[in-house]
């Protein structure tokens, strides 16, 4: 499956049997790379592989992106001391399979991987103000068993598949035990960050692989995110009442979904 | 990446009826209807993942249940002396965003169904789909057909109804037929394998209507049951074709008169290579073209 040349490595790390926490970079709230970098920051991975792009992704050119040049990435941190490799890639465009496999394989150069982790965001009609839940997919049942007591909640979806099910379903044919992650992210808060989130997940790695990191700086960032929100409910009325009607657990319409979310977005991004 | 039979099937001789989407489904239809009519059994598939991308996912209580793909199915049945294997594929196997295979993916696949085919003893391949032709909506589509061998082409002129490609006016003996159904033609010619194509007419103003054209795929299935010696109860079937031409009258009757004049002409054009003397009268590319527009300009009004 893997060809020759599809992989550029840099360093070859110790590992026995790792756990493989994926994501991928630009889902709602950008919230799989915000708890990656922070896991990679906090743990002080190193970068050690690379997937080469081609085939993968459409190589015509760059995205501009804030008068940033982009380039597809798709790289490999591991942490030898607790027995983690994380993977941080752009979504490929082609060749899905071929590179899920890859992503696999890279991973389990080392020896079988323990366990699969997925990190995405899920866009959720919750307030800000409420707990941020985990929904959970697993491909077997043991995984479930073992991560009982963790608080996930169990995901009901049928419909267009994501990369993550994708790798979660090829992950259960080559008998990888593996669960995809979807944090809640209020829907106004999709565009920006939503801090609470990341913190929810990575409370949930730091538990699971007895991290002991230390997330006071997102706390902060929670914190901050908070007052802004608080004061532009004071300024804004409508705002108010929409997110009062949230936290009562009422559904907003359409239209009044659109205002919350342009208004939240709007005020956050001039006061970023 | 491969085939995976999961049912032996014991024969020497057999012919491969293949298919995949296209047109108006107007291969996809004739192939599938004659697979249920005699019958045919599945006994193989290829794998989907290289191939296609999932689509759908089914999660229930936090379970992965399922990921579903688009299939490509073998079937099969004995009918007198002959085996006849059925190849059906939901999907044409794309490369990039491209609607029609083409590339490395549609050679891989096209060699994938000839690789079963052969091991049971395939000695002619069928292959079906539509041609995109100036007719009116209520004549009966001709099959246009096209052999990789020039020795089989005095066989398809004896069967009713068809026409070689190289009859039709302003095709100056050449065409192409895209996607799969066209490159498996291919594919058994660099094998030795004999192969033909047969096209159902569809009127190139249906050509992007969001409906099958079963009227063509009857007169695909007419033919196709002609060459193979098959008897077909076609009763159920003609009330579809009844159906969609309804549908088809209902929207053509909305249709403002200046541009139903111009259609209604299509019933008097010519457009087949002439082997007498006869007055022309034909339809230029770019009428067509301008006609196709008009009728679009129409739709995006809302059909008003």
């Amino acid at each position: 499956m893997t060809e020759k040349g599809m992989f550029k490595f840099s360093k070859i790390p110790k590992l026995k049997s790792p756990s493989l926490v994926v994501s991928w970079s630009k889902d709602a709230g950008k919230f799989g790379a915000k708890v990656i970098d922070f896991l990679n920051k906090k743990l002080g991975s190193e970068e050690f592989c690379q997937i080469e792009p081609t085939g993968f992704f459409s190589l015509g050119g760059v995205k501009v992106e804030d008068d940033i040049a982009q380039f597809p990435e798709s790289k490999f941190y591991c942490c030898e001391r607790d027995e983690l490799v994380i993977f941080k890639s752009d979504q490929p465009r082609y060749e899905w399979y071929k590179f899920l496999n890859s992503v696999l394989d890279a991973a389990e150069y080392y020896g079988k991987i323990k366990e699969l982790y997925t990190v995405s965001g899920t866009i959720s009609s919750i307030a800000h103000t409420s707990p941020r839940r985990i929904l959970a997919v697993f491909n077997q049942p043991e995984l479930k068993k073992i991560l009982q007591g963790y608080g996930l909640v169990d995901m009901e979806y049928e419909g267009e598949p994501a990369l993550n099910s994708y790798l979660l379903w090829i992950a259960k044919r080559r008998n990888i035990p593996g669960v995809s992650l979807w944090a809640e992210i209020p829907f106004y808060l999709a565009a920006q960050e939503d801090p609470k989130a990341w913190r929810r997940m990575l409370e949930f790695f730091d538990r699971r692989f007895t991290l002991n990191i230390d997330l006071e700086e997102i706390s902060e960032e929670i914190k901050k995110q908070n007052k802004k929100i608080t004061s532009i409910r004071r300024q804004k009325p409508a705002i108010n009442k929409y997110i009062g009607q949230l936290e009562r657990g009422f559904m907003l319409n359409e239209k009044e979904q659109e205002k919350l979310a342009k208004e939240v977005y709007q005020f956050l991004k001039e006061r970023s | 990446m491969g085939a995976k039979i999961f049912k032996r099937i014991k024969t020497k001789k057999t012919d491969l009826i293949a298919c995949w989407p296209g047109i108006g489904n107007i291969g996809i239809t004739a192939v599938d209807t004659l697979r249920g009519q005699v019958q045919a059994e599945e006994f193989g598939e290829i794998e989907p993942w290289d191939f296609f991308y999932p689509q759908k996912v089914s999660i229930k209580k936090g379970f992965l249940e399922e990921l579903k793909f688009p299939r490509s199915r073998f079937y099969f049945k004995k009918v007198g002396r002959k085996g006849l294997i059925f190849f059906i594929g939901e999907e044409q196997a794309m490369e990039g965003e491209d609607v029609y295979a083409k590339g490395k993916k549609a050679y891989e696949m096209a060699n994938l169904v000839l690789d079963v085919a052969e091991q049971f003893g395939c000695q002619r391949v069928y292959t079906s789909g539509a041609a995109v032709a100036p007719v009116h909506h209520t004549m009966r589509p001709k099959v246009w057909a096209v052999s990789n061998k020039k020795e089989l082409l005095d066989e398809i002129e004896r069967y009713k109804n068809t026409i070689l490609m190289s009859k039709i006016e302003g095709v100056d003996n050449q065409g192409s037929i895209t996607g799969l159904n066209g490159l498996l033609l291919g594919v058994a010619k660099k094998r030795g394998l004999e192969g033909i194509c047969l096209m159902g007419e569809i009127p190139f103003y249906l050509q992007a209507f969001p409906l099958p054209y079963p009227k063509a795929s009857k007169s695909v299935l007419e033919v196709l049951s002609r060459i193979l010696g098959i008897g077909l109860d076609l009763s159920q079937f003609d009330n579809y074709v009844t159906q969609v031409e309804e549908t088809i009258e209902k929207w053509y009757r909305q249709l403002p008169s200046e541009i139903k004049d111009r259609l209604e002409e299509l019933k008097h054009i010519r457009y087949v290579k002439p082997t007498r003397l006869e007055p022309i009268t034909e339809m230029s590319e770019e009428d067509k073209k301008k006609l196709i527009k008009d009728i679009e300009r129409f739709l995006q009004k809302g059909g008003e």
